[in-house]
């Protein structure tokens, strides 16, 4: 699995890289950590996904520990390639205390490598307001809060708004003005 | 009324059929305005059919569609739906479009969103919805500011229109500003036929 790591996707306590087969038996951390998923379905997922991938314009990668390699989450990356932007989404693993700073990381480094290195014109990402980590690293990379959905996801204690926030890559935004 | 799930004054929502299909390549072709679209695209039957059929394989499904059809004489019009239906947080985006020009103009994409609407919050208890329409297209931001959905902010860059990349503008709508909304609009409703 080392071996799988992209150099563009290692941060210091998290690195994302493609699923294996293997990542089957932990589908709770990467494809849904709220419906029951078993190994069988992780994997026909799996192989549904990975068919024609080529031509697919959405990909989903692990979110692994440096440390170990435990899978911690999932990123679900969707482009639309005709407009040059992409959206991104992530599953993490439900019984992680640190899991907003995991996903905080791993968005680092997908916008970096999507906005600055793909040069993608925007790299939109939907985040619930109750993940104040994320948010701010979302801040720190210069995403930009353009809308909030009230009331959007449910929780034990009332309900949490969805904050929209977009990378704007500034290349593109300098032909633009 | 053919299966109706949910009827109205005018309209009626039933469930797409497969002889739908010819019926919205038609009103593709038909279509008039630019402002809406990128662009504007040729479909086939076929598509249609596809879209359909795999709409229904689905259970719990993650996308619902209706056809809108007139009580008058079952004629379809166009589709609503809401898609992107998030069963365990209770939200879902909601989509429509009303067809043919000469229909436009008579209140029938409002009265089909209220029944939608309805279906969401009271049928399968929904408790928030979104809308995003590009920024150009200002007569269906008007139309949702008029069912009651709030502006909710703007997605940047997601279109391109007469050289420039546009905005989509996003609103949003909970249960209870919807229940407002609705009695408001059914008393002017009745404020209306009392004047007839």
């Amino acid at each position: 699995m080392q071996d799988l790591r992209p150099v563009y996707l290692r941060g210091p306590n998290v690195y994302l890289r493609a699923l294996v087969e293997a990542d089957k038996e932990r589908g709770a951390a990467w494809l849904d950590a709220t419906l029951p998923v078993n190994a069988g379905r992780a994997g026909a997922v799996l192989e549904e996904e990975h068919q024609g991938q080529r031509r697919r314009s959405a990909r989903r990668l692990a979110i692994a520990l440096t440390k170990d390699g435990e899978v911690v989450g999932g990123a679900r990356v969707s482009s639309h390639d005709a407009f040059r932007t992409c959206r991104l989404a992530f599953e993490m693993a439900p019984w992680r205390d640190d899991a907003d700073a995991l996903r905080a990381e791993a968005l680092g480094l997908l916008v970096h490598w999507l906005r600055d290195g793909a040069e993608l014109m925007v790299v939109t990402v939907e985040l619930p307001a109750d993940q104040p980590l994320t948010s701010a690293g979302a801040e720190a990379l210069g995403m930009v809060l353009g809308a909030r959905l009230r009331e959007w996801y449910g929780r034990p204690v009332g309900r949490v708004d969805c904050l929209v926030y977009q990378a704007l890559n500034p290349r593109w935004e300098v032909r633009d003005a | 009324m053919r299966s109706p799930i949910m009827a109205g004054e005018r309209l009626y929502l039933r469930p797409m059929e497969a002889g739908d299909a010819e019926l919205m390549a038609r009103l593709d072709a038909a279509e008039t305005d630019t402002f809406m679209w990128r662009w504007r695209v040729p479909t086939s039957p076929l598509q249609h059919e596809h879209f359909i059929a795999e709409g229904y394989k689905q259970q719990p499904p993650r996308h619902i569609w209706f056809s809108v059809c007139l009580r008058e004489d079952d004629r379809f019009i166009g589709n609503v739906g809401v898609v992107d239906i998030d069963w365990v947080h209770r939200s879902g985006e909601t989509v429509s479009w009303i067809g043919p020009a000469e229909v436009r103009g008579r209140g029938y994409g409002t009265e089909a969103k209220h029944l939608l609407l309805e279906y969401c919050f009271d049928r399968i208890h929904l408790h928030v919805l979104m809308s995003e329409v590009d920024e150009p297209n200002t007569r269906s931001a008007a139309a949702l500011a008029k069912q009651g959905y709030r502006p909710a902010g703007r997605r940047r860059w997601t279109d391109v229109k007469d050289g420039r990349y546009v905005d989509s503008l996003l609103f949003d709508l909970t249960r209870a500003e919807w229940l407002a909304a609705r009695d408001d609009w059914r008393a002017g409703r009745a404020a209306a036929a009392a004047r007839r």
